[in-house]
């Protein structure tokens, strides 16, 4: 990726609209993953969430289904 | 910020619909969880057979049993016994359920050491959901209020809800990811009446 990436446009929800969508939707049908380090994740983390560190998901998004609408935090 | 720069790596990976939640998790009102990624999993191999899963949550569904039933001897609030009085016999029928699944899985009914003899590592005995031990709790709760009480079991009750979406996900049997599903349904029931007595008792 270049440094151009950073600036395409990224869609943003707000916790609530967040919240209602985790609500309606099974576990299956999403991938909801926490950006942040360990250390973070570990003192708190929404529930389900699966922990990919920012650094480390270029190397890891294979885990993720891209055709689930992605959350990431 | 961070999670803007997740969205682009995905986007930019192919992604379809990505989002990021503006404002973090500092944004966010409501339950959080705590522990490690592998918080209740790490006890499992990628290979875990289903059975194995059962066997812990069966473990942590009796230790959270123990709990609110000592819980419900020892406070004087009548709404607050009555709740854990409920939450008791809640996962009560959380452990049946739990058992049924297991003997329908394994062909069998489970051996009387059930489930020490299917969980190979720790935790054994004394734990609860969260996966804190009961006799901890229950000393650390001895002299408290009830909404410190409440507190602890909303923290516990946030992580088991925790568990069971990360055991549905893994889980490959359809029929227990309906068991998981329905469980972890039913945690969150608990949580809203948890976090509704709090409120009130602030």
């Amino acid at each position: 990726m270049s440094v151009l990436d950073y600036f395409k446009p990224v869609s943003t929800w707000s916790a609530e609209k967040v919240k209602e969508f985790l609500h309606q939707k099974n576990p299956e049908d999403f991938n909801l993953v926490d950006v942040r380090q360990p250390k973070e994740y570990e003192q708190n983390h929404l529930p389900g969430a699966q922990l990919i560190p920012v650094g480390e998901l270029p190397n890891r998004f294979a885990e993720l289904d891209p055709n689930k609408p992605t959350i990431v935090y | 910020m961070r999670s803007r720069a997740a969205a682009s790596i995905l986007t930019g990976a192919g992604f379809q619909e990505v989002y990021s939640m503006g404002g973090g998790i500092r944004a966010w009102k409501g339950l959080v969880a705590e522990g490690i990624p592998e918080a209740g999993m790490t006890y499992f191999s990628p290979a875990t057979r289903p059975e194995e899963m059962i066997a812990l949550a069966w473990l942590l569904e009796d230790g959270s049993c123990k709990f609110y039933e000592s819980i419900a001897k020892i406070i004087e609030d009548r709404e607050g016994k009555g709740v854990f009085e409920n939450l008791k016999r809640s996962e009560e029928n959380h452990k049946t359920t739990l058992w049924k699944m297991y003997e329908e899985l394994s062909g069998k009914a489970p051996a009387p050491e059930f489930p020490d003899t299917v969980i190979s590592a720790e935790p054994r005995g004394d734990v609860m959901e969260g996966g804190m031990s009961v006799s901890e709790a229950l000393t650390w709760s001895e002299g408290k209020e009830l909404k410190d009480i409440l507190e602890l079991s909303i923290s516990l009750e946030s992580n088991s809800y925790d568990l069971y979406l990360k055991m549905e996900k893994k889980v490959e049997d359809n029929r227990s990811k309906q068991v998981f599903k329905v469980l972890s349904e039913e945690e969150k029931k608990h949580l809203e009446q948890l976090t509704s007595l709090f409120n009130k008792r602030l």
